[in-house]
C-alpha cells in the first residue's frame, strides 16, 4: 500500500519502556504452522474418507486456534513486562470469545 | 471434484485479492455463493482463509517489527465482540438477506479499495534503532522506515473502536475480513502509519475470524472436508498474488478489483 495522502504532523518520540516482544519465537512458529496446515490440507485430499476427515478437522482446528493462542501468548509476555492494563485487555478479549462459544453451545443463533 | 473446484476458486480469488491488497475472502465468499453455495455455508470458508492468511503473513511482519500488538488487542476487543455478535445473528437471518449483506460488503470494499490513499508519518532524525517497537503500558511506538525511524501515537481511539466493531460484525455475518475498513480507520482516523496499520490489521483479522469461527464450529456450520483444501488454495493463491504484486501497477490493479467487486455485488443482488 502506498502513502499517497496527506502528512500527519511529526509525532513526539514516545516515552516509556520499549516492549521486548520481537517475535523471535513467534515468527518461526507461525512459519511451521503454515507449512503444517498446508501439508495436512494436501494430505486430506489423498487419504481415504475417514482419515481425510480427521486430518482436515485437525487442520481447521489449528487455523482457528492459532490466532487465539497468539493472544494468550501476548498476555503471558505482557504479564512478564508488568503491563497489567494490557493483560486485562487481552484477558477480556479471550473472555469475549469464550462468551460467544458459550452462547453458541447453548444453541443461540442455531 | 466439487471440493477441488472450491480450492481452485480459493486460489484464484486469493491471488487476485492479494494483488489488490484487499485479501481473497471478499471475493471468495461471493464467488462461492454464485456457484450455488448458501451464504451461511460460504461465510465460514471465507473466514478460514482470512485466519490462514493472517497466520502466513505473520512471520514477515513480525521480522519487520511493524505490528503493534497492544493496539491490535485493544481494537480487537471491539472487533471480536462485533464478530461474535454477527456470527450469532447470522443464524437467525435468511440466506437471501445474507446475500444482500454480502453484496453491500463487496460494494463497500470496491469503494474503499478504489479510493485508498493513506497518510504519511514522517521519520524523526532524533530517533534511533533503540526506539523501534511498541511501548509498555501505552498505545505509542516507533517503526523503522528505510534509514529512519517513525514515531507514532494512536489518536481518536473511541471512534476507531466503533469502526472496528462494524468490521467485526461484517466478518461475523458475511465472512469477509473487514480489513478494508480496519486499515483505513487505523491509518486515516487514528493516525497510525499505513505500514503499521496494515500489519496490525493483518494480525487482528486472524483473531476476528477465529472469534466468529468458534461460534460457527459449535453451530456445526463448517464444512470440514472442503475447508482444508480451500485453506491450501488460499495460501498458495495469496503467495502467488503477493509475488506478482511488484510486477504490476498497484493503482491499476486496485481499480480493476473495484470494478470486479461492483460487478459481483450487482450479480449477487440480481441472484438474491
Amino acid at each position: 500500500m502506498t502513502d499517497t495522502g496527506g502528512t500527519v504532523p511529526r509525532q513526539p518520540i514516545p516515552g516509556g519502556q520499549v516492549s521486548t516482544i520481537r517475535g523471535r519465537w513467534q515468527a518461526p512458529a507461525l512459519t511451521w504452522v503454515t507449512r503444517g496446515v498446508m501439508a495436512l490440507g494436501l494430505l486430506s485430499a489423498v487419504l481415504p474418507e475417514d482419515a481425510a476427515i480427521a486430518v482436515a478437522t485437525t487442520a481447521v482446528a489449528v487455523v482457528i486456534a492459532v490466532p487465539l493462542v497468539r493472544v494468550l501468548w501476548l498476555v503471558h509476555r505482557w504479564r512478564q513486562e508488568h503491563d497489567r492494563r494490557f493483560v486485562g485487555v487481552g484477558l477480556a478479549l479471550l473472555g469475549v470469545v469464550a462468551a460467544g462459544a458459550a452462547l453458541a453451545a447453548l444453541g443461540v443463533g442455531s | 471434484m466439487e471440493v477441488v473446484g472450491y480450492a481452485v476458486l480459493a486460489l484464484a480469488t486469493a491471488a487476485i485479492g492479494a494483488l489488490g491488497g484487499l485479501g481473497g475472502a471478499v471475493l471468495l465468499v461471493p464467488a462461492l455463493v454464485l456457484t450455488g453455495m448458501p451464504a451461511s455455508e460460504a461465510a465460514p470458508l471465507g473466514l478460514l482463509t482470512v485466519a490462514a492468511g493472517s497466520i502466513s503473513a505473520g512471520p514477515r511482519q513480525l521480522r519487520e517489527r511493524t505490528v503493534n500488538h497492544r493496539l491490535g488487542v485493544v481494537t480487537e476487543l471491539s472487533a471480536s465482540t462485533g464478530a461474535v455478535g454477527g456470527a450469532l445473528v447470522s443464524g437467525f437471518v435468511s440466506d437471501e438477506a445474507l446475500t444482500y449483506v454480502l453484496a453491500i460488503v463487496a460494494f463497500a470494499a470496491a469503494v474503499a479499495g478504489g479510493r485508498r490513499g493513506g497518510l504519511r508519518n514522517p521519520p524523526d532524525p532524533e530517533c534511533d534503532a533503540g526506539d523501534v517497537g511498541e511501548r509498555v503500558g501505552a498505545l505509542t511506538g516507533a517503526y523503522p522506515l528505510g534509514d529512519g525511524v517513525v514515531p507514532y501515537r494512536v489518536d481518536r481511539l473511541p471512534s476507531g473502536l466503533g469502526f472496528m466493531g462494524l468490521a467485526g460484525f461484517i466478518a461475523g455475518t458475511a465472512g469477509a475480513s473487514g480489513g478494508f475498513i480496519k486499515t483505513p480507520a487505523t491509518s486515516e482516523l487514528m493516525h497510525v502509519p499505513m505500514k503499521v496499520a496494515a500489519s496490525t490489521t493483518t494480525f487482528t483479522i486472524g483473531v476476528t475470524s477465529s472469534a466468529a469461527l468458534v461460534v460457527f464450529a459449535l453451530q456445526g456450520r463448517i464444512d470440514v472436508e472442503a475447508s482444508a483444501l480451500v485453506v491450501v488454495g488460499s495460501l498458495v493463491g495469496g503467495q502467488l498474488g503477493a509475488n506478482l504484486q511488484s510486477a504490476l501497477s498497484p493503482t491499476v490493479i486496485r481499480r480493476l478489483l473495484s470494478v470486479l467487486l461492483i460487478v459481483v455485488s450487482v450479480v449477487l443482488v440480481a441472484r438474491a
